[in-house]
């Protein structure tokens, strides 16, 4: 009888730490009315149509608008890394917390 | 006179179509994209994960970079860079054209 109790325990407790790890975010949760407010460095790139980066290539900037906010955070952190390379970009996402680049993809990926 | 009019609308020619082939053939990127379409929604505008992103209406240059980039390693990603070896840079060109004439949800925000 105790020892039945006892596997029932465990289990219990086994079950609700596999639960609590489902739930946890696998991501900082973003707030995109924060996010607003964080797009300074932003836009004046991304925030112009048609907008070419001038070095180390020339090419028209991609829209952030209506993109995944999964790929904007992914984008971030891959620059912060060095895992994508632009000067400018390595620079800025740098300055950024896990945080701010959930925030900045919340408000992007917004309508 | 007239040799001179014949050679300089041969070079023109010569301009115009080396333009032509520089640029990316949206009708060719499309019978390329298939493979694209299995993870990035076949009109480029439903990825079938948030982490991937939508293509649809992205500009060409940027596309073409980013797969430039992929095959040359400058941009890292587990998936997009085997991927990328495949393709030449007229591939790239083509596939950028295609998906950067697709409209989705892509739009630039302040």
């Amino acid at each position: 009888m105790v020892q039945a109790l006892n596997i029932r325990s465990f289990t219990i407790a086994g079950l609700s730490v596999f639960l609590s790890v489902l739930a946890a975010p696998l991501h900082a949760e973003g707030d995109a009315a924060a996010g607003k407010n964080k797009t300074a460095m932003c836009a004046g790139c991304h925030g112009i149509a048609g907008f070419r980066t001038a070095y180390p290539e020339t090419y028209r900037v991609p829209k952030l608008g209506g993109q995944n906010a999964g790929y904007i955070v992914n984008a971030l952190k891959a620059y912060k890394a060095g895992d994508r390379q632009h000067p400018t970009m390595k620079a800025i996402a740098a300055s950024l917390t896990e945080q701010d680049m959930a925030d900045l993809a919340a408000y992007y990926s917004g309508k | 006179m007239n040799k001179l009019w014949i050679a300089m609308i041969g070079l023109f020619a010569m301009v115009a179509a080396g333009n032509a082939l520089a640029g990316g053939d949206a009708a060719k990127g499309k019978e390329k994209a298939a493979i694209c379409g299995t993870c990035h929604g076949p009109d480029g505008n439903t990825p079938i994960m948030p982490e991937y992103p939508r293509l649809a209406g992205q500009p060409d240059d940027y596309l073409e970079k980013a797969l430039r980039d992929y095959k040359s390693g400058k941009r890292k990603n587990p998936l997009m860079g085997p991927l990328a070896q495949n393709l030449s840079k007229q591939d790239m060109k083509d596939l950028a054209a295609y998906f950067s004439r697709l409209s989705g949800d892509l739009k630039v925000k302040y």
